[in-house]
């Protein structure tokens, strides 16, 4: 296989929750990431599933190095870039660049939309020369769908579904070859939703952009990704492609996170079996023993309390090639095929 | 009927000039029936709610014309002292965020009490075992330990369990939900929505559910209005509506959402965007958005046609709704 674009390994981010204020002393921590591994191959789009607190938007601050991890390396193209800092540190972060969820905080209000697409190249100025920016800005501007006209307006002046496009547009700017979006739609009207995941999609082959697509929503992600894994309390608990995890999923949590998901489909209501989870999540400063699902799982047993179960391809899938034979972090792994 | 809302107008004044959220807005709601309103951020359907409820900002918000009539009485004629009778005891409402619906500084077990010895006059402490009962209902667990706690110390799911412990208080006839599980995660906003529901069947009540999620509506609707620029623009029996919509901007919604078979193709997206409600264009609100748009979209507003090629009772505010009800 050659070598991906991105591979994560084993990736850790705790932060340390302190009592005191003279003498700090440790008390614990919030595990926010706790063991992630994945890898990202050149023009495809990974989606990264979860519901709150589950650590997504973590890995995705760790990816653009905007938090440094506590463990774990991410190698770009076979370099490691977490122990990297100045101009090298500088240089991979030009290749790697974010789309925040709220277009309504991540853009400056004072800085003109002009201003905020071109700031990129204040930061990398070898990536545009001087007196070509204005037209750059104006280029990317109608990249993304929008009136170049609009260079000297402020982000208020804009919709939502605009202001993500202002985003994205400043994304794009360096040119990068990764794209890290943590649920760049969310935010957005049903009706815009649809508007600017087929401008991510158009920009990914226009550019070959590799994407991490963070999100909650996932007939959305299903939708724009090619791979898919599933995040709880901090870890990946299972992956593979776009049929495998949406068609048939092994791992109970994934299995009862799509049974969740109303579908918009009346006639559906009535013969479709929906597994309820109970409780909620636990905290992250306190996850279970063993399988950290466990607690809210409706497989559980005796072992999961003891044993970890590992990120791999369950045993009794091993030997076949179907579409159940993909990784899953669990001891009791069933495939429960889903009937579209 | 239950509830009835016959042609209510409201805006708002605004320095930059008038807002008009509601323009014209009718629906009603059976005892025992869901209603789901369905709308995009500024559709007017949270407003609308707002209105109903008496709880709306004046100003700089307005009520310029319209009825609200609630088992026969209107609403809007009331005085307030008589609209906070009913108001709790016959007809509550579930907001959206439950953290700051809900008082910080009071102990759940006190808030839910209160609706007891205000409405009903009880004592404090039967008060108490009252809401200690409710919370059971709603089933949170270890309910009379719990309420002596406060809101922050419960998580969203459960914040969400209390907002309906306390609607559900004094059985109301009728619950106003304002896109009660919008903030919550998919397993706890099934373990919601399946609780409302159960209520909802229990006591008969009728529930207006206020979103804009697609699936959450065909989950549990019977009826569904769809508004847009601040006027129902569909109304019909959820069924009827998902399988042949009657108004282009519900086909619309309907198309933008993934589904399956459109994996790796384009999203119909409807193109342009929502109208401000300081300008809202002229004839048909929908039309600068529109793929069916004709001259007289641009002219006339459509009224609420009966959709009469179907036996449902729905309606449409399309002038070509037999066009697009054959797709």
């Amino acid at each position: 296989m050659a070598e991906p674009i991105l591979r994560v390994s084993g990736l850790v981010k705790h932060y340390p929750l302190t009592r005191g204020i003279l003498f700090k002393k440790q008390v614990g921590a919030v595990k926010a990431v706790d063991g992630v591994d994945f890898r990202l191959d050149r023009g495809e789009t990974l989606g990264i599933v979860g519901e709150s607190g589950c650590g997504k938007s973590t890995v995705a601050k760790l990816l653009v190095s905007l938090e440094r991890p506590t463990a774990g390396t991410i190698h770009y193209k076979g370099e490691d870039i977490t122990s990297l800092s100045g101009k090298a540190l500088k240089a991979v972060r030009r290749n790697i660049q974010m789309v925040f969820q709220d277009p309504y905080t991540s853009l400056n209000p004072r800085m003109t939309v002009g201003d905020i697409v071109g700031e990129p190249f204040d930061i990398h100025p070898e990536a545009a020369p001087k007196g070509d920016r204005r037209g750059r800005v104006r280029d990317l501007l109608d990249v993304v769908g929008l009136n170049p006209e609009y260079v000297n307006r402020y982000p208020h002046q804009f919709s939502g579904g605009q202001r993500q496009r202002i985003g994205i547009a400043r994304g794009l700017a360096l040119r990068p070859e990764i794209i890290v979006a943590d649920e760049p739609v969310s935010a957005l009207d049903v009706s815009v939703q649809a508007q600017v995941v087929n401008l991510m999609e158009r920009l990914q082959a226009e550019f070959d952009l590799s994407y991490v697509f963070i999100a909650h929503d996932l007939s959305i992600v299903r939708h724009i990704s090619d791979r898919v894994g599933v995040m709880y309390l901090g870890r990946i608990v299972e992956t593979g492609t776009e049929t495998e995890i949406y068609d048939h999923p092994t791992h109970p949590y994934t299995q009862a996170l799509l049974s969740a998901v109303p579908v918009p489909d009346p006639q559906a209501r009535e013969h479709r079996e929906r597994i309820i989870l109970a409780g909620d999540v636990p905290s992250p400063t306190n996850i279970p023993s063993g399988c950290r699902f466990r607690t809210r799982c409706f497989k559980a047993r005796e072992r999961c309390a003891v044993q970890v179960p590992a990120l791999a391809v369950p045993a009794e899938f091993r030997s076949t090639s179907g579409p159940a034979a993909h990784e899953s972090a669990c001891h009791f792994a069933e495939d429960r095929t889903n009937q579209a | 009927m239950l509830l009835e809302v016959r042609d209510l107008h409201v805006e708002f004044h605004t320095r930059d000039g008038v807002a008009h959220a509601v323009n014209g807005v009718d629906y009603g709601v059976e005892a025992g029936e869901t209603l789901a309103v369905l709308g995009e951020s500024g559709s007017g359907k949270s407003v609308t709610a707002q209105a109903i409820m008496g709880i709306l900002d004046m100003p700089p918000g307005r009520i310029t014309a319209g009825e609200v009539l609630f088992k026969g009485q209107d609403l809007l004629k009331l005085k307030e002292k008589d609209r906070r009778r009913i108001r709790g005891a016959e007809l509550a409402m579930i907001f959206q965020d439950a953290l700051s619906a809900l008082n910080p500084v009071l102990t759940v077990g006190d808030q839910l009490g209160e609706m007891f010895t205000v409405h009903r006059g009880m004592s404090r402490r039967d008060a108490r075992a009252r809401a200690v009962e409710l919370m059971d209902r709603v089933r949170i667990p270890g309910a009379k330990e719990r309420a002596g706690q406060y809101p922050h110390q419960f998580s969203g799911g459960m914040r969400q369990r209390i907002m309906i412990a306390m609607a559900m208080a004094l059985e109301p006839a009728l619950i106003i939900a304002d896109e009660p599980t919008t903030a919550l995660d998919v397993t706890v906003q099934a373990q919601v929505m399946d609780l409302l529901a159960e209520l909802q069947r229990e006591y008969r009540m009728g529930l207006v559910l206020i979103t804009h999620d697609l699936g959450v509506v065909a989950d549990v609707a019977d009826r569904i209005a769809v508004m847009y620029a601040g006027r129902i623009v569909e109304s019909a029996p959820v069924h009827d509506l998902y399988k042949a919509p009657a108004h282009p901007y519900t086909r619309g919604l309907l198309n933008s959402v993934p589904r399956l078979d459109r994996k790796g193709r384009e999203l119909d997206a409807i193109k342009g965007l929502p109208p401000s409600l300081l300008h809202i264009p002229s004839g048909c609100p929908f039309h600068p958005r529109c793929p069916m748009v004709q001259d007289v979209c641009r002219t006339d507003v459509p009224p609420l046609y009966d959709v009469t090629e179907s036996d449902a009772d729905r309606g449409s505010a399309c002038h070509f709704w037999r066009e697009c009800l054959r797709g």
